[in-house]
């Protein structure tokens, strides 16, 4: 028993030193993890001054309510959540690493604010700490509607809060939360002013001129022939959906030299553009029943350019809709047939003739980022960056039609810069329907979803390979558009999408 | 002995149910109970999460609650005295209206029934009144204009902080229903008192017939018929110094603009009540309707809609407003186990057997105050002065858009769904609001589906 005594009061002992240690550390711990989560701490080691130089002139850091948000506070889960120490000792530890591995010029802090990363770095459920009421006072009935939306969505769609309000706790001049009003200026227009199309009577390269305004561009004499469509089995990375490989004839068309630019499709949104207020079944009613008719987009929400200019900058986020309307007024305004390209033109007209990958020498291994020898020696750019805009050159946007070289044909910026529409529908089977030897396929007679080809600026050297076929994903892109019903002109939810025309060749043209 | 249990329950859970409970337990409800070899019944939900309100004579007193009254036609003069006639120190302090003839009825009707004069400055004529009597620092609006300017006013009202008391319908189209919904939210998030005058939720008997329902005494609701179906209704002679404009807004029950048609005016009543009860929504809708004897307006005088329920339930609706026919305003339940009617406010089994039935002279002597019309406002006054919340505003514009459903199928002839119909862009507030000539061509009565039409002589 006395033994037991002593031996109990060694163990006082010993709990007491020991409580005594623990609270100093819990002490100099919690003082570490305050210390740690000051913003004069995040900013010691996050050297990009433009982060916070927007966040100070954000409306988290300077409001009516004199509210201050802190960078934790968006950018760590809240901290009651279970997640938190482990969120926190994740970032930190990423942090550190980029502080003293990584090399401070190599990060593009530009890209990086875009809602693409911004999502895997802001936390909803912290939004959602503060911001308890969606429906607070002085929203506006749209913003009612929105709201709305999110609460009955956001489950299902995994909607975030910044999908719509990005620029909350950094501040970005080209961001814009609300209805784009008036029109774009077409970066040519005090010059002059074309009265007429072009004419054209020979099958040559023609440039197009759009009537009343100071915009032209060119066209590229595609003369047709027959070509093997598809890749073969052996082609590294290639996809089931680009086989089986078919003898494919098309006929001689026209090609627009580059993707329709913003200078072209703010013209034809400035003539029909439409308020809205019309049921969309009705407009598309009205502009499929009446071949004269063209009832253009309505206003975009935000900046549709991304504030990356516009100018000669390939048009994006339209619809596959609104690409066609486009066409559809092209065609009226100049007499001519514009249309989409066939998903076999298109082919066509980026294989310029060569059966290989790329039209331009190439392995696809070699040029991808994802395979082993990449990740080791890095992707080969050296060939591909002069022809294509993408992951590894495009410094994450769109860029003009000058920064790359044309293919064989004449034609820019097939495979890279941004996803271009075709009128056929998508099967991943649709070269099975057919027969080996085909002439102008034009895809399924019916479906939901649009053929979409080449790649866009963020895409890898894989996915730019001529053959490779991608398809519309209307759901996915309209996710966050809360309006009811979803717009049939602009997509919410992707930005690298555009198109380019297609024109036949009048019937009195003889093609030699 | 299920009552009971579902008594103690709701007792458990609501401390504001009691009265009432106790009170409408008393008024009837155990009329056909406790006889020994009562069948035991499933419960539809727990009353401990449906809204029963505390259905009292009289509200209680409090400091002067001011109200002010946008829209002075008919029925807001009568929901003003109403209001008025609810309990101690209530005011109406500011009116508005699009004319000033209405105010002067109002006021008049005001000053020899409760002896209140509004001054001529509390008074505010033209469509954008509804703002001045917002801002004439009251505490509560009673809005009781044509329905297509429901939800901008109930946003005007809540926005600055106001209760309100909406008068029924709150919406004509989709976008005034979501534009209520949001509006509703914000009214929540404030704590702000929103009663609907779909005043059946205040009357006792239909109260208590919810009561009985949710307890299972007719099993699951399988299909219902609703009525609305009256003699032809009110229009005004044009006189020629009305402009457009003032003719169809003082003509309003006859323009589906202004009032949503009658099926949306008149009928959401009956149609609400299926949807209380049931307690789900509408998924489809497909309905017949016509315009045969209306004297004005553009709206049909017949409508007959098919409604299809989630889970498959199927709910006949009919309304109809034409003299010398037959005339039904009620509703019908079918359960599993027994049926429902409001005509006569009876529950009888599958063989017909009555097995409860509101005793209405036992609310006669039980309590001194029986109009709903009134009711409703004893419970708003309650809620406001105990500072517990109600809003009734989402429900009803359920209800409405129920309705806008059902008439948009017989418009265009095509089925109409829930989804489509709270998806659509419909609105029916013109983008220009001014007392003037409008173009009265655009204003036609609906033909559905396709070919020829049948001219009349």
């Amino acid at each position: 028993m006395i033994k037991k005594l002593k031996l109990t009061k060694w163990s006082w002992f010993v709990f007491f030193t020991g409580l005594f240690a623990c609270a100093i550390l819990l002490f100099a711990s919690n003082k570490a993890l305050t210390y740690t989560s000051t913003d004069e701490y995040c900013q010691s080691c996050h050297i990009h001054p433009d982060a916070d130089a927007s966040w100070k002139k954000s409306s988290h850091f300077y409001n009516n309510s004199g509210v201050r948000v802190h960078c934790v506070e968006c950018h760590l889960p809240p901290k009651e959540s279970n997640k938190y120490l482990f969120d926190k000792a994740k970032t930190g530890l990423n942090d550190l690493y980029g502080f003293y591995f990584k090399d401070k010029k190599s990060f593009d802090w530009e890209n990086k604010r875009l809602l693409e990363h911004a999502v895997k770095i802001v936390y909803n459920e912290s939004c959602l700490k503060c911001h308890q009421n969606l429906f607070s006072k002085g929203l506006s009935a749209e913003g009612g509607t929105a709201h709305l939306y999110y609460e009955k969505n956001a489950e299902k769609l995994n909607l975030q809060c910044i999908n719509c309000h990005l620029d909350v706790g950094h501040y970005n001049p080209n961001y814009k939360h609300s209805k784009m009003t008036g029109i774009p200026v077409t970066a040519t227009a005090s010059q002059n002013i074309f009265t007429a199309p072009a004419t054209v009577t020979t099958f040559g390269n023609f440039t197009e001129f759009i009537p009343n305004s100071a915009i032209s561009f060119n066209m590229v004499a595609v003369k047709g022939g027959t070509f093997k469509m598809g890749s073969p089995e052996k082609e590294p990375y290639r996809k089931s959906d680009e086989g089986p490989v078919r003898q494919v004839t098309v006929s001689p068309f026209f090609m627009g030299e580059v993707e329709v630019s913003w200078d072209e499709f703010w013209t034809f949104f400035a003539s029909t553009m439409s308020e809205g207020r019309v049921d969309p079944n009705e407009v598309m009613a009205r502009n499929a029943n009446s071949p004269d008719a063209v009832t253009g987009p309505t206003p975009p929400f935000g900046i549709p350019d991304q504030g990356w200019g516009s100018g000669k900058r390939p048009a994006i986020t339209m619809t596959h809709y609104s690409a066609t309307i486009y066409c559809k007024w092209l065609s009226k305004i100049t007499g001519k047939h514009y249309r989409l390209p066939t998903e076999a033109e298109w082919e066509f007209a980026c294989r310029a003739g060569t059966e290989t990958p790329y039209f331009f020498p190439g392995d696809p291994k070699r040029l991808s980022q994802v395979g082993l020898r990449s990740k080791l020696f890095g992707a080969d750019t050296a060939n591909i960056s002069r022809y294509v805009v993408y992951a590894l050159n495009s410094s994450g946007k769109t860029q003009e039609p000058a920064f790359v070289k044309a293919n064989p044909f004449g034609l820019k910026n097939l495979q890279g810069n941004v996803l271009e529409y075709c009128s056929d529908f998508y099967a991943e089977d649709a070269y099975a329907k057919t027969g080996t030897t085909v002439n102008n396929p034009k895809g399924p007679d019916s479906g939901t979803e649009y053929v979409i080809r080449g790649g866009n600026y963020s895409f890898d050297a894989k996915d730019l390979r001529s053959a490779a076929r991608g398809y519309t994903r209307t759901t996915d892109w309209l996710k966050t558009d809360p309006q009811q019903p979803k717009s049939i002109w602009w997509y919410s939810d992707i930005k690298g999408i555009g198109f380019r025309v297609v024109c036949d060749p009048d019937s009195s043209i003889v093609i030699k | 002995m299920t009552k009971k249990n579902s008594l103690s329950r709701r007792d458990f859970f609501s401390t504001t149910a009691i009265v009432g409970a106790v009170g409408t337990i008393g008024a009837g409800a155990l009329l056909a109970s406790c006889t020994g070899g009562a069948p035991k019944l499933v419960p539809l939900q727990s009353l401990s999460g449906a809204y029963i309100p505390d259905l009292v004579d009289k509200a209680i007193d409090g400091k002067p609650l001011k109200a002010g009254l946008i829209g002075c036609g008919g029925r807001g003069s009568g929901a003003a005295q109403n209001f008025l006639t609810a309990g101690p120190n209530l005011q109406i302090v500011a009116l508005g209206d699009l004319f000033q003839d209405r105010i002067d009825d109002c006021r008049k009707g005001l000053k020899e029934k409760f002896n209140v004069e509004v001054p001529d400055n509390m008074c505010f004529t033209g469509f954008d009144a509804y703002k001045k009597v917002i801002a004439a620092g009251v505490d509560l609006l009673i809005i009781a204009t044509p329905p297509v300017f429901r939800p901008t006013h109930f946003e005007a009202a809540v926005e600055a902080g106001k209760h309100a008391f909406l008068e029924k319908p709150i919406c004509v189209d989709a976008v005034g229903a979501r534009l209520i919904m949001a509006t509703a939210k914000k009214a929540t998030a404030q704590g702000l008192c929103v009663v609907t005058g779909t005043q059946r939720h205040h009357q006792r008997s239909y109260v208590e017939s919810f009561k009985q329902i949710q307890s299972g005494i007719i099993g699951d609701i399988v299909s219902g018929n609703v009525y609305w179906n009256q003699s032809m209704l009110w229009y005004k002679e044009r006189k020629p110094e009305w402009t457009d404009m003032e003719f169809m807004v003082r003509d309003w029950v006859n323009w589906k603009w202004l009032s949503g048609d009658h099926i949306v005016e008149q009928h959401v009543h009956n149609l609400d009540v299926f949807s209380w009860f049931f307690g789900k929504k509408p998924v489809r809708a497909v309905g017949f309707g016509a315009k045969q004897r209306r004297l004005s307006g553009d709206q049909y005088d017949m409508f007959s809609v098919d409604y299809e329920y989630e889970g498959g339930v199927h709910v006949h609706s009919m309304c109809r407003q034409i003299d010398g026919c037959e005339n039904n305003v009620s509703e019908f339940i079918q359960g599993t186990k027994g049926s429902w009617n409001s005509a006569k406010m009876e529950i009888a089994d599958l063989q017909g057997k009555v097995l409860w039935k509101f005793d209405s002279e036992k609310e006669k002597a039980d309590f001194k105050q029986t109009d709903p019309y009134v009711l409703e406002h004893v419970d708003l006054v309650n809620h406001i002065r105990a500072n517990t919340a109600i809003n009734q505003a989402e429900e009803t514009a359920i209800s409405c858009l129920t309705a806008v459903m059902g008439r948009q199928s017989a418009y265009t002839g095509a089925a109409v769904t829930w989804e489509e119909m709270s998806n659509s862009t419909l609105s029916y507030l013109p983008e220009k609001l001014e007392i003037g000539p409008v173009d009265m061509s655009t204003y036609v009565i609906a033909v559905p589906g396709k070919g020829k039409e049948v001219k009349k002589a």
